[in-house]
C-alpha cells in the first residue's frame, strides 16, 4: 500500500443491505451442482413430463396435418388476398426468430457483459433460440407456394443459369436465418461438451449399479453416445485455455449476429416505400422486441421447470428479477421507438405516413394496437415493484403477456400497413382462416416436443459454469493454501 | 500390452491444485497438466501457457467468409444474371454486405469451434485417462494434476515425492493399456 | 476514516500547473473566435454549433456511464465514477451557457426555418409548426438544460454526501420531488428507508434518479439532436437520429473516460485503477465503434434502398463534392480503422495503441459532427476555417478548466461506496 500512502483511504465495506445474493443459494458443493443437473437426465421422467409430451406431439402432428394439407393445396387456404398479401405467415416468422434472440443475448452478449447470473439460464436459452429458430424457418418455407423450388433461394447452378437476386432483403433472410441457426447450434454445441462428459463419466461410475441385462446395455448404448459426443473432453487446463477463448470468440460473434439477424428481418419491412413500414429506427428497434419477447419466452418456461424439477436453489429469485429487469429495460426501448415512430410520422409531414399511423391506433385494426401497447408498454412497467419482479406466479402472468403482445406487435406491423393501400378501392380487412390459426397454433406443439426432450435428455443447466461462479470455486479462497498463490492477473 | 502413461495426483479444491501447479511449474515439467471439472481463474499463468491461438482460425474464417460472399454476388448479380432490381446498380458493396456479413460470422464460428478442436487434438476418445476408474470424479468435483512419464524431468521416485508434498490425497500410476 | 473525508483535494503543484494549458487554449480561442465572428458571421456560427455539439456529447455519455453504472449496479466502474460525474456535470450550467451564442446567432445564420416568411407556406415546416416555432425551441432549449442540471447535481450531489456519509458533515437533504421519490420507493420497494443508514441512503438516492432519469436522458437526448442539429435542414426526417448522435456520443465519452482515468493513474492521484478498469472500458470503446457503424449504417442502408427522395436528399448532399471523401473517410476512420485497431486483447491497455486511437476518436466524432452541421452553407465540400478551431479551443479549454477545477476541490474517488471493495478486489 505504499503508493497509497499519500491518499486518503477508501472505505471498501458493504453495508449488509447491499451484499449481493449468492449465485447458488445454501453454499452447496461442488457434486451436489452435478448431482442435481444430471440427476434429471439420468432418472426417470415424472408423469407430467409424459403427460405433456404426449399432447405436444399430438398438437404438432396437427401443425404438420395442416402444412400437408396446405401444400397440397395451395397457399389459397390461408387467409391471404389483396391487398393483404403477407399475413400470418410473415407474422409468425418474424415472432419466432424473435423469440430465439433471448437465447443469444444470455449466452453472448450477457458473457461478453461479464455477467454471471447467466450461467444458470444460458443453457435453456439457448436450447430455446434453436428450436424458435425451426419453429420461424418452416413460415418462410412453406408461405414459397411451390415448395418444391424453394432451393432456388440458395445460390445453386441450375439449368437456366438463373441466379439469385441479392437485391431482395427476403434472401437476406435466407442467410441470415440459416447463419443464425447454425452458429446457434455451434455455440450450443460447445458449451456442452463438458457437461457431456459429466454424464459420460457418470454413467461409467454407475455401471456396476446396473442389475439386469436389459439396464447394462441401456448403459453401455447411452455411455457409447454421449462419449461420442463429448470428443473424449478431460477438463484438462490445456484444452480449457483454448476452449475459453474459442468460447469467448463464439459470443464475440454471436453478438453481431443477433443484431444482425432481427436487423435484416427489420429490412424485410423497412426497405420498402410502404408507409408504416419505411422507417429507419426498424433495425434496433426489431432488436430490442426480439429480446424483449425472447426474454418473455424463456420465463415461460423457466418458471414452471425451476418448480417442476426443484432447481430453485441453482435459477434463484434474484435470476428471475435480473430478467424481469431486461424484460422491462428492452420493453422501455421498445416503447421508445413506438414513440418515435409516431413523432416522426407527424414530423416527416408525409401525410400517407402520418394515416398509417393514425389508421394503426384509431383504424379498424385498433384492437390489435392497444393490444400491443397495453402488453409491451405498459405491462413490463409493472416490474418496477420489487414484489412483482420477485413473485414467480406474478412473473409467468406478465411473461404471457409480453408474448401475446409482441406477436400482436408483428401483426400489426404486417397488417396494417397493408390493408389500405393508397386508392381506397384496395382497402380490404384481413381475417386468418383455421388454417392460419391451427398451424401457428401447431407450432407450439413443435417447439414443446423439443423442448422437452431436451430436458429429458440433456443436461439443462451449464453444470461447469454454475460450479464457475460458486465460492469454492475461487482458487484464492481463503482456507486451502491460498496464501501460497499470488494473484494471478488476466 | 499395458505400459505407465502418467503419474496422477488428486485433490480437493481449486486452492490446493493451484499452490500445487505452481509446484510442478516451478520443478521445470513440460508434459504435464491439470484436470479440473471447471476452467480455473489464473490457472494458465501457474503453468505458463502463453495466449491461446484460437483467434487466427477466426480471423481467417471470417475473412475469408467476407471476401467469399462479396466474390460470389459480384459475379453472379454484375455478371451471369445482371438484372436491373429497383435502380439499383448491378453490383454494389451495400446491398452485398448484409449477405457478406452473415457469411464471414458463419465461417469465423466454423473457423473458432474448429480451430478449438484442432489445438486441443481432439477429438480423442482413446485417452488413457478415460479408462482410469478414479479419473471420472474430474468432471464432477476433483482436481487432477498428471505428470506423462514420457516427460524428460519425470523420475519415478523424485515425482512421486514432488507430488506427495503438495498434500495431494491420493496418488496413483495411470496405464496405457495399449 | 476521518482524515479521509476531511481531505477535500489531491491537487499537487504538478496538476495546478496543468491549469494553465486550458487558460492558454481559451484565450487563443476566444481571439480566434472574435475574429471569425467579424470575418464572417455565418460560417462562425455554423463552427461554433459543430463545437458545441461535440462538446454536447462528451456531457450526455458521461452522463449515461453515470446512469448505467447504478442501473447495472457495477463493481468494476466504482473508481471512474467520480470524475464521470464531474464530466456530466459540464451539461449545466457550463454547457448552458455555451449554448448562449447559439441562441443568438441561430435565427440569423443557422437555422433556415427560422427565416422563413410564412410557414404556412412550407410543407415541411408547416406540418411541425406546433414544435418548430421560436417560443417553443428556446423555451424547449433551456428547458432541457434545466433537466440536465437536476439529473446531474443530484447524482452528483448524493455521491459527494456519500463520502461524509456516517460524519457530522453529512448533510445529506431531499430536495422537493425527491420527498416523492422516496415515499413511492418505500411505499413499492418493500425495503427500509432508514435516516441511521446514511450510505445506503445515498445509493438509492442515486438509483432512484439512474431510473427515471434514463428515460428522461432518452427523450431528451432525443430532442436535443433534432432541435438544434437536424433542424439545420428541416426537411429531413429520420427515427434513427436521436440513437445515431447517442451511439456517437457515447462512443467518444468513453474513449474520453479511458484517457482521463491513464493520466490519474499515471500521476498516481487515483492510484486504485486498475486493469480491470482500462479493459474494460477499451471494450466498450470496441463495442460502441461497432454500434455506432450499425446504426449509422442502418439509417444510411434504409435511405439508399428505399430512394425515397424527401429523405434521401439529405445523405445525396453529403455525397456531393468532397463531401464524398468525408462520407468514406467516416465509413474507415469511424468503424474501419478503430475496429481492427481495437480487436487484439491487450491493446486495450496499452498507451501506444490507445492514446493514437483516442486522438483519433476525438478527431472522427468531430468530423462526424461536421458532417452533419456544416453542408448545409458548404454545398461542394467541407471548408475549414479558423473559426472552427477557436470555437473548438474555446469550449473545449473553458469545459477542461472547469471540469479540473471540479475535480480537484472534491476527492478524486468515491470514498464509502458499496461497490468500491468489488473494484479493488479484483484487478
Amino acid at each position: 500500500m505504499s503508493e497509497t500512502a499519500a491518499q486518503p483511504q477508501v472505505e471498501t465495506h458493504t453495508p449488509k443491505e447491499l451484499v449481493r445474493q449468492p449465485l447458488v443459494l445454501n453454499n452447496r458443493p461442488l457434486g451436489w451442482i452435478t448431482e442435481q443437473v444430471a440427476g434429471i437426465v439420468e432418472g426417470k421422467m415424472p408423469r407430467w413430463w409424459n403427460v405433456a409430451f404426449t399432447i405436444s406431439f399430438l398438437v404438432m402432428m396437427m401443425c404438420f396435418t395442416y402444412i400437408g394439407y396446405l401444400i397440397l393445396t395451395g397457399v389459397g387456404v390461408w387467409g391471404l388476398n389483396h391487398p393483404v398479401a403477407w399475413g400470418w405467415a410473415i407474422v409468425n416468422f418474424v415472432f419466432w426468430i424473435g423469440i430465439g434472440h433471448a437465447g443469444t443475448l444470455i449466452s453472448a452478449i450477457l458473457f461478453l457483459l461479464r455477467q454471471k447470473w447467466r450461467t444458470s439460464i444460458n443453457r435453456t436459452a439457448e436450447a430455446m433460440t434453436i428450436f424458435a429458430v425451426i419453429c420461424a424457418g418452416i413460415f418462410p418455407g412453406i408461405h414459397v407456394g411451390r415448395i418444391w423450388l424453394a432451393w432456388w433461394l440458395l445460390p445453386l447452378p441450375n439449368a437456366n443459369s438463373i441466379w439469385p437476386q441479392f437485391r431482395s432483403p427476403l434472401l437476406w433472410d435466407v442467410f441470415a436465418v440459416s447463419t443464425y441457426f447454425t452458429v446457434s447450434l455451434l455455440f450450443w454445441y460447445m458449451g456442452l461438451i463438458p457437461d457431456l462428459a459429466t454424464i459420460r463419466d457418470r454413467l461409467r461410475k454407475n455401471a456396476d449399479k446396473c442389475t439386469t441385462g436389459c439396464e447394462k446395455l441401456i448403459n453401455k448404448v447411452k455411455q457409447y453416445l454421449y462419449g461420442i459426443f463429448s470428443m473424449g473432453w478431460i477438463g484438462s487446463n490445456r484444452h480449457w485455455r483454448n476452449y475459453e477463448k474459442a468460447y469467448l470468440l463464439l459470443a464475440g460473434l454471436s453478438t453481431p449476429l443477433v443484431l444482425s439477424v432481427h436487423s435484416i428481418v427489420s429490412f424485410d419491412f423497412a426497405v420498402s416505400q410502404l408507409p408504416g413500414w419505411h422507417t429507419t429506427i426498424f433495425p434496433p428497434y426489431f432488436v430490442a422486441g426480439a429480446v424483449f419477447s425472447g426474454f418473455g419466452m424463456v420465463l415461460t418456461l423457466m418458471i414452471p421447470m425451476r418448480a417442476l424439477f426443484k432447481l430453485e436453489e441453482i435459477i434463484t429469485v434474484r435470476h428471475l428479477e435480473l430478467m424481469c429487469k431486461v424484460i422491462m429495460a428492452t420493453g422501455t426501448i421498445v416503447g421508445y421507438a413506438y414513440g418515435m415512430e409516431f413523432f416522426i410520422a407527424w414530423y416527416g409531414g408525409n401525410p400517407y405516413e402520418l394515416y398509417a399511423f393514425k389508421n394503426r391506433a384509431f383504424g379498424p385494426y385498433w384492437w390489435a394496437y392497444w393490444i400491443m401497447i397495453s402488453c409491451n408498454v405498459i405491462s413490463p412497467q409493472l416490474f418496477w415493484f420489487k414484489w412483482s419482479r420477485t413473485t414467480p406466479w406474478f412473473i409467468f402472468v406478465v411473461s404471457i403477456f409480453v408474448n401475446i403482445g409482441m406477436w400482436f406487435e408483428r401483426f400489426v406491423i404486417v397488417v396494417t400497413s397493408l390493408h389500405r393501400d393508397y386508392l381506397p378501392s384496395s382497402w380490404g380487412y384481413y381475417s386468418p382462416t383455421q388454417v392460419d390459426i391451427l398451424t401457428f397454433v401447431g407450432t407450439f406443439g413443435l417447439f414443446m416436443v423439443l423442448f422437452l426432450l431436451f430436458v429429458r435428455y440433456l443436461p439443462s443447466i451449464c453444470i461447469f459454469e454454475v460450479k464457475g461462479v460458486t465460492p469454492q470455486a475461487d482458487p484464492h479462497a481463503k482456507e486451502g493454501g491460498a496464501d501460497k498463490v499470488e494473484g494471478g492477473v488476466h | 500390452m499395458s505400459k505407465p502413461f502418467a503419474i496422477m495426483a488428486e485433490y480437493e479444491t481449486p486452492a490446493e491444485i493451484m499452490a500445487a501447479a505452481k509446484k510442478v511449474h516451478g520443478e521445470g515439467y513440460q508434459k504435464w497438466d491439470v484436470h479440473s471439472p471447471f476452467p480455473i481463474h489464473g490457472m494458465d499463468d501457474v503453468m505458463g501457457l502463453d495466449n491461446a491461438k484460437v483467434g487466427w482460425f477466426t480471423f481467417f474464417g471470417g475473412l475469408t467468409g467476407f471476401v467469399t460472399g462479396m466474390v460470389m454476388i459480384y459475379f453472379m448479380n454484375k455478371f451471369d444474371y445482371d438484372v436491373v432490381v429497383g435502380g439499383k446498380p448491378l453490383f454494389s458493396g451495400f446491398y452485398a454486405f448484409p449477405v457478406a456479413y452473415e457469411m464471414t460470422i458463419l465461417l469465423g464460428a466454423f473457423g473458432s469451434l474448429g480451430g478449438m478442436f484442432i489445438l486441443n487434438r481432439l477429438p480423442r476418445h482413446h485417452h488413457p485417462l478415460l479408462a482410469n476408474a478414479r479419473f471420472a470424479d474430474v468432471t464432477d468435483d476433483k482436481f487432477y494434476v498428471v505428470i506423462e512419464c514420457e516427460d524428460e524431468r519425470y523420475d519415478e521416485n523424485l515425482t512421486r515425492t514432488l507430488l506427495e508434498g503438495t498434500g495431494a490425497q491420493h496418488i496413483e500410476m495411470v496405464e496405457d493399456a495399449q | 476514516m476521518s482524515e479521509a473525508v476531511t481531505t477535500t483535494t489531491q491537487e499537487s503543484e504538478e496538476t495546478a500547473n496543468w491549469r494553465s494549458i486550458p487558460q492558454i487554449a481559451v484565450v487563443i480561442g476566444l481571439v480566434l473566435c472574435i475574429y471569425g465572428l467579424v470575418q464572417d458571421k455565418q460560417q462562425f456560427a455554423f463552427s461554433y454549433l459543430t463545437a458545441f455539439m461535440f462538446c454536447l456529447s462528451l456531457g450526455l455519455g458521461s452522463l449515461f456511464l453515470v446512469l448505467v453504472h447504478h442501473l447495472f449496479d457495477a463493481g468494476w466502474s466504482s473508481p471512474i465514477r467520480r470524475y464521470c460525474e464531474h464530466l456530466a456535470c459540464l451539461l449545466f450550467p457550463w454547457l448552458g451557457l455555451a449554448f448562449i451564442p447559439i441562441g443568438f446567432l441561430g435565427p440569423e445564420y443557422i437555422y433556415p426555418w427560422m427565416r422563413i416568411e410564412d410557414p404556412h407556406a412550407d410543407h415541411a415546416l408547416h406540418v411541425k409548426m406546433a414544435l418548430f416555432n421560436k417560443p417553443v425551441w428556446y423555451a424547449a432549449s433551456v428547458i432541457l438544460f434545466l433537466l440536465w442540471g437536476w439529473l446531474t447535481h443530484r447524482l452528483r450531489y448524493w455521491s459527494l454526501q456519500q463520502d461524509k456519509s456516517g460524519t457530522p458533515d453529512f448533510e445529506g437533504k431531499l430536495l422537493f420531488p425527491e420527498h416523492l421519490m422516496v415515499g413511492f420507493y418505500r411505499k413499492f420497494q418493500g425495503l427500509p428507508y432508514e435516516k441511521d443508514q446514511q450510505q445506503v441512503v445515498c445509493t438509492r438516492m442515486m438509483r432512484i434518479h439512474s431510473a427515471y432519469g434514463i428515460l428522461l436522458f432518452a427523450f431528451t437526448l432525443t430532442l436535443g439532436a433534432i432541435l438544434w442539429m437536424k433542424s439545420i435542414q428541416h426537411q429531413f426526417f429520420s427515427t434513427m437520429y436521436g440513437v445515431y448522435y447517442f451511439a456517437g456520443s457515447l462512443w467518444m465519452s468513453i474513449s474520453v473516460a479511458w484517457i482521463i482515468g491513464r493520466i490519474l493513474k499515471a500521476k498516481n492521484i487515483i492510484p486504485q485503477l486498475h486493469t480491470l478498469q482500462f479493459y474494460n472500458l477499451g471494450t466498450m470503446l470496441l463495442a460502441f465503434t461497432v454500434f455506432y457503424a450499425y446504426i449509422h449504417f442502418s439509417q444510411y442502408f434504409l435511405i439508399w434502398n428505399a430512394a425515397v427522395p424527401e429523405e434521401t436528399f439529405w445523405y445525396v448532399l453529403r455525397e456531393k463534392g468532397s463531401w464524398a471523401y468525408v462520407s468514406w473517410a467516416l465509413i474507415i476512420g469511424h468503424f474501419l480503422i478503430p475496429f481492427l485497431a481495437l480487436l487484439r486483447i491487450d491493446v486495450k491497455l496499452t498507451n501506444r495503441v490507445m492514446v493514437p486511437i483516442f486522438v483519433w476518436v476525438l478527431l472522427m466524432h468531430y468530423m462526424d459532427m461536421y458532417f452533419n452541421v456544416m453542408p448545409e452553407i458548404h454545398e461542394t465540400g467541407p471548408s475549414p476555417a479558423l473559426a472552427d478551431l477557436g470555437s473548438l479551443l474555446l469550449l473545449g479549454g473553458a469545459l477542461i478548466w472547469v471540469f479540473m477545477r471540479n475535480l480537484f476541490s472534491h476527492p478524486v474517488i468515491l470514498m464509502k461506496d458499496p461497490r468500491m471493495g468489488e473494484a479493488l478486489e479484483r484487478h
